[in-house]
């Protein structure tokens, strides 16, 4: 498949408006209603990021280049229904790319806070400080695990928007997230 | 590492009741649950200002800018097919002249392609195709002497292209004299009119 649908986009798109009807319109030549898409998808695309990158500013950077690159290619999403999968395949692959340009599967956690004194049981820390295990934790995880515990657990992607997402079988990303509990399990009983 | 009991994962698959989980196993839940819940504020950030700025300021590619030129009046140099007075033609110039003998020559790895249609009362006139990812807006032909000839030009990587008319905004028209088309992968028998831009 190669060019859009030539069907008339709608003459007003809001936010209530379906993920079809806002791509008919940018496509169109409404380019200000890309804001929409922005608004929908951004904080989750933002949270994707940051806890694949483990840095706000990293994150902030893959998700701008991610909504650019996704507007100026927005006519080759072959399925607007499932926009949502598409621009989580775009981000995540600029964050395999950042990932891969550091040579290492670690994130980098510049914006996490300090861990906290080790003799403190996980009921006594503060939140801030749950969060910032939780992070130190899941960076341990290889990339793939990392995403696919995102993804599952808090993205709340099914497995088939997973395999969307991430182009793997289900199969395959069931058992990711499988092993990526476990090792998330194994590195919050050795920090806490 | 150690393995999590079978249970433990159906549940967390949403598979399995978390009453039903034997005590031993329910701090690990616990556990899990709280960590992917920590995990689920977004950063109070946005990017939303720089995405749309980005998006506004993008320039005029070379292509438009050279399309802008030629659809004023002057004299170029087109290797055009036989069937002008039909008029429906995507052809290939190696070098356009401006007035003033001035040369406007596409890098070595370009090359300039003319689109020339026949429509005659039609409103508007875009070329749409894979360079410029079928988006509308970004080559529209021009009909001065409103005489139904519609014409505008963009300068293309040498290769293969697919492109298609867009008459008035809604009626989509493979150029009948393209000479090489091929399927539009919509499952329905069009197809696209194909151009090759040579150096």
């Amino acid at each position: 498949m190669t060019k859009p649908a030539p069907r008339g986009s709608p003459l007003v798109v809001s936010d209530a408006s379906s993920d079809t009807q806002v791509v008919a319109r940018i496509l169109g030549g409404d380019g200000e209603a890309f804001g929409i898409i922005i608004r929908r998808y951004e904080p989750g695309l933002l949270r994707y990021a940051t806890r694949m990158l483990g840095s706000v500013d990293a994150a902030a950077d893959a998700v701008a280049e991610s909504l650019v690159r996704a507007y100026r290619h927005l006519a080759q999403c072959r399925d607007p229904e499932h926009l949502k999968s598409w621009l989580y395949r775009i981000t995540g692959n600029r964050c395999r790319s950042h990932i891969g340009r550091r040579h290492t599967g670690d994130v980098s956690l510049d914006d996490a806070p300090p861990v906290p004194d080790p003799s403190d049981t996980w009921g006594a820390l503060e939140r801030g400080e749950q969060v910032a295990l939780v992070e130190r934790a899941l960076a341990v995880l290889q990339p793939e695990k990392r995403e696919a515990f995102v993804l599952k657990h808090v993205e709340g992607m099914s497995y088939e928007e997973m395999a969307e997402v991430t182009g793997a079988r289900i199969p395959t990303l069931k058992m990711r997230v499988h092993r990526a509990r476990e090792a998330l399990l194994e590195a919050l009983k050795e920090l806490v | 590492m150690t393995l999590i009991d079978s249970r433990l994962q159906e549940t967390l698959d949403g598979e399995r009741d978390p009453a039903t989980l034997p005590a031993e196993l329910r701090d690990a839940y616990a556990r899990l649950v709280s960590a992917a819940d920590l995990l689920r504020h977004p950063p109070a950030i946005s990017v939303a200002d720089r995405v749309m700025a980005e998006i506004r300021a993008v320039p005029p590619s070379a292509g438009r800018r050279v399309a802008g030129w030629l659809a004023r009046p002057r004299a170029i140099t087109l290797r055009l097919r036989p069937v002008w007075t039909l008029a429906v033609a995507a052809a290939l110039t190696a070098v356009i002249l401006l007035p003033g003998g001035q040369s406007v020559v596409p890098g070595a790895e370009e090359g300039i392609a003319q689109f020339v249609g026949h429509f005659p009362g039609a409103r508007s006139v875009e070329v749409v195709g894979s360079f410029n990812d079928w988006r509308r807006g970004a080559l529209s032909l021009s009909d001065e002497d409103h005489d139904g000839i519609w014409h505008g030009a963009v300068v293309l990587p040498t290769g293969q292209h697919e492109y298609m008319f867009v008459v008035d905004g809604e009626r989509w028209v493979a150029d009948p004299l393209a000479g090489r088309y091929v399927d539009d992968g919509f499952g329905v028998g069009g197809q696209n009119a194909m151009l090759v831009v040579r150096p």
